[in-house]
């Protein structure tokens, strides 16, 4: 058996007080009287005696005949209509970003959005559906279209907020899905519940798309930590270099103290003076002895908590060691020499998998063993990577992917080749500089190895003597660097999936969450990656991999979600806005008043019962 | 009880009244009421052809001369009109401020003067007879004996003096049978006369044959029915459990103001039924709260009944 309404069983305390009133003895008072002759006609008169008698006018009768009526009225749970409508669908967006978290609306703005859609739910009619769908870094439908109000209270109930920014954009494309093929007759509603605090939606363009903008927050008293990166510091290899960034988003200007914390060891604490939407970046220097967790924190209370503090792994540097195998190619190696901190190994030719090594560059050298950690390849054809190689006489290099890493600050417009190798991309990899035909730079990952190739003999073109060169060099340095890999990986914005790349199967691992609750996994021995979605929370995690421990950390570092003021108006597409609505419920059951009512009716008739004998 | 049942002027007035008897008297006493026997009186009643023996003072000597034929002159005899008292001297007769016992007794001394005043036999009889648990104890229980052995039949004005003492004597005590009462004194009557029946007639057996009785053996019955004030519109309210003061019986009754006006008519109702009934058999009715005043009862509503006159 279900119930639809399984409060209503409050109703039952009513019965002790039933029960009470019984209990309540009337307590007659004795008395003498000639004769009880006339009294007994009296109420043989006034009582009925026979089955039946004459209808006497009675208010007591009256009151509990409306009593009566408005309990069966309210039974039968009656609402205004005015006309019969096909059922109506509501989708209720709700905003789970750590921007909600912000406590100007008591308790916070989350509670309030969820008590508003709660009040939606009770205005649904019988026949309407609604649809909870659950907007935070990802967007979770909690409720399929049902007209069952206890289970959307649930689905209601059951949503948490989350520390990361918001995805607005699947969701509205969910909810415009979930409304795009009703009859619009019908009347169905988008309700947005949010403070408005998301990032663009530009890419959003659907004028149609019935959205309501239930606008939740007030004011914005907020400072934020927006940027948070550690580096080795470039003058001075022995100290690590803290770059943060704090914004406020305030609408006057505010002081607070910015501390830098080691492994929860305090290192620094900076006054900071920052003007209304101002930014100030901030760089720490800080003596490293040993891999740790650095947390910049402000101290001041504002109105979101979530992003006063960041956390970041800093892995102290490790020397790059790169083993070259190349026939002699002095410009090449120079540019590698010029890279700091890497330890240069020579070779002509490569025998063993090279494990020794962080990466190896085959300078047009086929090994004779395939190295099995990352790969510089110049003018190697390694027939497991790709397939249809063929020569191309110089070719004009007519596009390259500067948004890559690898290809920072580069250009290729000055580049000549006098002949290539080309090949057609794999699935592994991506192309970063092309000829008409074909790539002749891909880099990628195949299974766990990072390999760049190069199609063309380097001394066979002019890109040594460019600018671009050194460059590209020292950007490979660090993308097939390992450790690099790993640090980059080991900071993760809230509600992204954290991955590690697993160097040998592992079937299993363990996590420990910022507050100390662990987790373990369960993990597919063929993944050669380890996937972690459950990142809603910011903080330090730790996951347990066999013997080894690896820290990461999860940041809001989202302006966009620091920015809690909310917004009046929703930008939708070019052309569209959406202003926050003053609506609050539609339409709501009588039930209740017409329960109030008999309530009142009751008591009504209670004392008249008494005075009747006093 | 009043020092006096009956104030001086009160009396004065009642002296100038006489028990006014639709029926002629049937008493064997000489008294002032006509009867239907002959006799010795100023009232012509008829003539009589002379029979031998007669006395010759009643012959009608001018009646002989004229037609030389002896008659008998006949008077009407006088004779006294008995007047029975049935007084309620039940505990319920004790209720009422002033109790209705009083007023039933002042009542009772009124009519039992002017019947006195007009050379009629009185005989007072309480109901019900005199338990023996009289709570008082045996010297009033002797007294009251004596009280009610004096009533039992009085006649003369002189009378009038020990009559009222006595009938201050009476208390009221124990459960009454209306009914047997009534009929009871119907049968002990040597002869038919005025009956007056003083009481609420609170009874659960009803008045309906006593008063039968007496009307079947020929006594013009005149009742008075005496209730209290606080028996005509309550003043308690609330959730009572009554006690019958006669029986002991229970009743639990829920009362308020608002309910009055349903009392009162059901006070009606019966007070009604019992006119309808008295109406119906030739019965005076009348009704009276003990907090009445007497006066009015005694001097208009029992004179425009023709009660006396």
């Amino acid at each position: 058996m279900h119930f639809l309404a399984p409060l209503a069983f409050a109703f039952a305390a009513a019965i002790p007080v039933v029960v009470v009133f019984y209990l309540l003895k009337r307590k007659r008072v004795v008395k003498l009287v000639s004769s009880t002759l006339l009294w007994q006609k009296f109420l043989a008169e006034t009582q009925a005696s026979a089955p039946f008698q004459k209808l006497r006018k009675n208010w007591l009768l009256i009151l509990q005949i409306i009593l009566l009526t408005l309990a069966v009225l309210a039974l039968s749970r009656p609402y205004f209509s005015t006309k019969a409508k096909p059922a109506q669908r509501r989708v209720v967006i709700l905003d789970a970003s750590a921007s909600m978290q912000a406590t100007d609306e008591a308790p916070s703005r989350f509670e309030k959005a969820r008590a508003e859609a709660l009040k939606w739910v009770d205005s649904l009619k019988d026949t309407d559906e609604m649809v909870v769908v659950l907007a935070g870094p990802t967007t979770e439908v909690k409720q399929s279209a049902t007209s069952e109000k206890a289970a959307l209270r649930r689905a209601l109930q059951g949503c948490t907020c989350s520390d990361g920014p918001t995805r607005l954009l699947p969701a509205l494309r969910m909810a415009e899905s979930l409304v795009r093929d009703l009859d619009p007759r019908t009347g169905p509603e988008v309700h947005l519940f949010s403070d408005g605090a998301v990032p663009e939606l530009n890419e959003f363009e659907n004028k149609a798309l019935p959205l309501v903008y239930h606008r939740v927050g007030k004011t914005s008293n907020n400072l934020g930590i927006t940027a948070l990166d550690v580096r080795a510091n470039p003058e001075d290899a022995r100290e690590r270099a803290i770059y943060a960034s704090v914004a406020n988003f305030s609408p006057d200007s505010q002081q607070t103290d910015l501390e830098l914390l080691l492994d929860e060891r305090l290192l620094e604490t900076r006054p900071l003076t920052i003007p209304a939407g101002e930014t100030s970046p901030q760089a720490f220097r800080a003596k490293q002895s040993h891999d740790g967790v650095v947390t910049v924190r402000l101290t001041t209370r504002d109105d979101l908590a979530v992003d006063n503090q960041a956390s970041i792994v800093s892995l102290l540097p490790k020397p790059v060691k790169v083993l070259l195998v190349s026939r002699g190619n002095r410009l090449l190696e120079k540019a590698l020499r010029s890279v700091a901190n890497v330890e240069l190994a020579g070779a002509t030719d490569l025998t063993d998998p090279a494990a020794g090594f962080d990466f190896v560059v085959l300078d047009d050298v086929t090994p004779s063993v395939w190295p099995k950690g990352n790969v510089l390849a110049i003018h190697v054809v390694n027939t497991n990577w790709f397939e249809g190689v063929r020569r191309e006489e110089a070719p004009p290099i007519v596009d390259w992917k500067s948004s890559h890493p690898l290809l920072r600050y580069t250009g290729f417009d000055n580049v000549q080749v006098v002949q290539t190798l080309t090949a057609r991309t794999p699935s592994w990899a991506v192309a970063l500089v092309e000829t008409p035909a074909a790539p002749i730079i891909l880099a990628g990952e195949l299974g766990r190895q990072r390999i760049i190739w190069i199609g063309f003999d380097i001394l066979e073109s002019n890109w040594p003597l460019r600018v671009s060169f050194p460059i590209f060099i020292a950007n490979a340095v660090e993308w097939l660097d390992p450790a690099n890999a790993r640090s980059g990986q080991l900071l993760v914005k809230a509600g992204d999936p954290f991955r590690l790349p697993l160097s040998e199967p592992a079937s299993s691992a363990q996590v420990t969450f910022p507050g100390g609750t662990t987790k373990s996994l369960t993990l597919d021995p063929s993944a050669n990656e380890l996937v972690f979605g459950d990142t809603y929370k910011s903080g330090v995690y730790r996951l347990r991999l066999g013997t080894n421990e690896t820290v990461f950390c999860v940041n809001l570092l989202d302006a966009a979600e620091s920015n809690i003021k909310p917004r009046d108006e929703l930008q939708l597409g070019k052309y569209t806005k959406v202003s926050a609505t003053t609506t609050k419920r539609a339409n709501m059951e009588v039930w209740r008043t017409i329960a109030t009512l008999g309530l009142l009716v009751l008591l009504a008739e209670w004392w008249y019962y008494h005075r009747r004998t006093v | 009880m009043p020092d006096a049942l009956l104030t001086p002027e009160l009396l004065r007035r009642l002296e100038q009244f006489q028990l006014l008897a639709a029926r002629r008297a049937k008493s064997s006493a000489k008294g002032e009421r006509r009867s239907r026997a002959r006799g010795q009186s100023v009232e012509f009643a008829d003539y009589r052809t002379y029979v031998h023996g007669d006395d010759f003072r009643y012959i009608d000597w001018n009646l002989y001369g004229r037609l030389e034929k002896l008659f008998l002159k006949l008077y009407e005899e006088e004779r006294e009109l008995p007047v029975r008292i049935f007084l309620d001297a039940s505990e319920s007769m004790t209720f009422g401020e002033p109790r209705k016992f009083d007023f039933a007794r002042q009542v009772a001394a009124a009519i039992g003067y002017v019947a006195l005043s007009g050379f009629d036999r009185v005989s007072v009889i309480p109901f019900p007879d005199l338990g023996t648990d009289a709570p008082a104890g045996p010297a009033t229980r002797i007294a009251e004996l004596a009280a009610r052995g004096g009533l039992r039949s009085v006649r003369g004005k002189k009378s009038a003096i020990p009559f009222f003492q006595n009938l201050g004597t009476l208390t009221a005590g124990g459960t009454a049978n209306l009914n047997e009462a009534l009929r009871r004194g119907a049968l002990e009557a040597r002869q038919a006369g005025v009956a007056v029946v003083l009481s609420d007639f609170l009874d659960p057996a009803g008045y309906e044959s006593g008063l039968t009785a007496l009307v079947g053996r020929g006594f013009q019955v005149d009742l008075v029915q005496i209730l209290a004030p606080d028996e005509l519109s309550p003043a308690t309210f609330g959730d009572l459990r009554l006690v019958d003061s006669e029986t002991g019986a229970l009743q639990e009754v829920t009362f308020g103001r608002l309910r009055m006006k349903a009392y009162r008519q059901t006070v009606q109702n019966f007070m009604q039924r019992l006119r309808e009934y008295c109406k119906a058999r030739g019965m005076n009715f009348f009704t009276a709260s003990s907090n009445t005043d007497l006066q009015d009862l005694l001097l208009k509503q029992l004179r425009q009944a023709e009660v006396w006159g």
